[in-house]
């Protein structure tokens, strides 16, 4: 017990040493927004900013603040009709933030979400079509919260959350914003 | 082919940590955003984690005095809401110039060397993103064979019950942590030859009871990265003595994350302190019998 084993607690820290993971891309824009709407013959840039206004009512409506000013918008069309609006967006994730995209309904109903970017440890899964699914039909009417109607994912219950939250925010943006539009 | 060697090292890493949950532990689950208060979240059940802690322990106001602790620690998650640990500590001590009559008794230096075992598990009962408040205990039975003040051969046996609360405040970009705790330990110092005359060195079994409490904040200012202050509060009491000591630390805390690892780098200082003193000590402002002035602490943490 009294011999000096000096280099031994360098050899986990050296195990350690492992090369920092870089955030990867699974979709880019153009993709998902085929994912979501494949009967879309054209998506039209709908450039958005929101004013103080539009912001505080997003929040009361949805429960969550509305960081961002400008929000990317595209609208969904095919034969000069609209079949809904696709946004993408930014939520806070554990280490970074996580891109995701959402398609919604002129009604204010969730046709699906994509993930773009999820850098995480764990909850790989946001990625998974079965937990997506989970806010397919979702409207403000709906209680769209992690743990009651979306499930969680261990491991990964703050991305999660802010993903849940996020699709919520942007219902009410589609109500506040782009109802009349 | 690579899931395959992915369930053997989780049913290998179940085999070796799974008896630790027969006796019980103490290592902090997941990924720890402080150096030495921790969180309420555990791992995700059959996901591990590899901890490397090097704690550096400087200055007692007089002489010389460095001693540095090392915890490498694996840990299992179990099912989601538990997760067990096995750590080994290690330490090297250098001093010299100082006496302390009943604590530190002659100079002492030795390089790293194994300083004792530690067993633990954390159990989950609500979760910091879903419940308005996170709530987890940490239960840890830890043998040491050296002191880690004075470096001499000494048989510890300790439990710590922890309960680790937290909370995230601006989508998870605010983490708020608090801590309570309580240790039990049974020490057996052995005897030490040509002691100084009159010098005190009990060798009777002892026992003492600790009990700590501490907070964090951190702040997530860009991606990955996290800047934080945390601060912990101890008093320790035993048999013989009454209160021996209490101390209040507090610091700086800087943490990196990324998909697959993190580190995390605190500077302690003791800002106040009291109970025994040594003869001659120039501080009456701090304890600096069984702590330093100041600590500072690097954990790398490894997910797989």
């Amino acid at each position: 017990m009294n011999r000096d084993w000096q280099p031994l607690w360098l050899v986990p820290a050296v195990a350690l040493v492992a090369p920092a993971a870089h955030g990867t891309q699974y979709l880019t824009t153009t993709q998902a927004q085929k994912l979501l709407f494949a009967d879309a013959s054209r998506f039209a840039e709908h450039p958005l900013t929101l004013t103080d206004a539009q912001k505080d009512a997003i929040r009361k409506l949805s429960g969550v603040r509305q960081r961002q000013d400008s929000q990317p918008v595209w609208s969904a069309m095919k034969d000069g009709e609209r079949l809904g609006w696709f946004i993408v967006d930014d939520v806070v994730g554990k280490h970074e933030y996580i891109t995701y995209a959402a398609a919604l309904s002129p009604q204010g109903e969730v046709i699906g979400v994509e993930i773009l970017n999820y850098r995480e440890t764990h909850g790989g899964e946001v990625r998974q079509a079965d937990w997506r699914a989970n806010f397919a039909g979702k409207s403000l009417q709906d209680t769209l919260r992690l743990g009651r109607d979306i499930p969680n994912i261990s491991g990964a219950t703050l991305s999660c959350r802010n993903l849940t939250d996020g699709v919520r925010r942007l219902l009410a943006l589609q109500q506040v914003a782009l109802r009349d539009a | 082919m690579e899931g395959n060697k992915g369930n053997m090292m989780r049913r290998l890493l179940a085999g070796l940590t799974l008896p630790a949950a027969l006796l019980a532990q103490s290592a902090h689950a997941d990924e720890n955003l402080f150096g030495y208060v921790a969180g309420a979240e555990t791992l995700p059940k059959g996901s591990g984690e590899l901890y490397q802690w090097v704690t550096s322990r400087d200055d007692k106001g007089q002489g010389t005095y460095h001693a540095i602790n090392t915890k490498t620690e694996l840990e299992y998650g179990v099912t989601d809401r538990f997760s067990t640990s096995a750590s080994l500590k290690m330490q090297s001590i250098d001093t010299h110039g100082l006496i302390i009559d009943g604590y530190l008794p002659k100079a002492e230096k030795y390089g790293l060397r194994p300083s004792g075992v530690e067993l633990g598990m954390k159990y989950n009962f609500l979760k910091p993103a879903l419940d308005p408040i996170g709530l987890a205990t940490y239960f840890s039975v830890n043998y040491d064979w050296l002191d880690p003040h004075s470096g001499q051969d000494k048989d510890t046996l300790s439990m710590e019950l922890k309960l680790l609360a937290q909370k995230y405040f601006m989508e998870g970009r605010l983490i708020w942590v608090g801590n309570l705790g309580m240790e039990s330990t049974y020490a057996d110092r052995a005897e030490i030859d040509n002691l100084p005359a009159g010098f005190d060195w009990p060798t009777d079994p002892e026992m003492e009871i600790e009990f700590k409490t501490g907070t964090g904040l951190s702040y997530r200012f860009v991606d990955n990265w996290y800047i934080g202050a945390e601060t912990v509060y101890e008093t320790e009491f035993e048999t013989e003595v009454g209160q021996e000591r209490w101390s209040v630390f507090l610091g700086p805390t800087l943490h990196y994350a990324s998909k697959k690892w993190w580190a995390t780098l605190t500077w302690f200082k003791q800002v106040k302190g009291g109970g025994e003193m040594y003869a001659g000590q120039q501080d009456h402002d701090l304890h600096l019998v069984e702590k330093t002035e100041q600590e500072v602490r690097l954990k790398l943490g490894y997910n797989f």
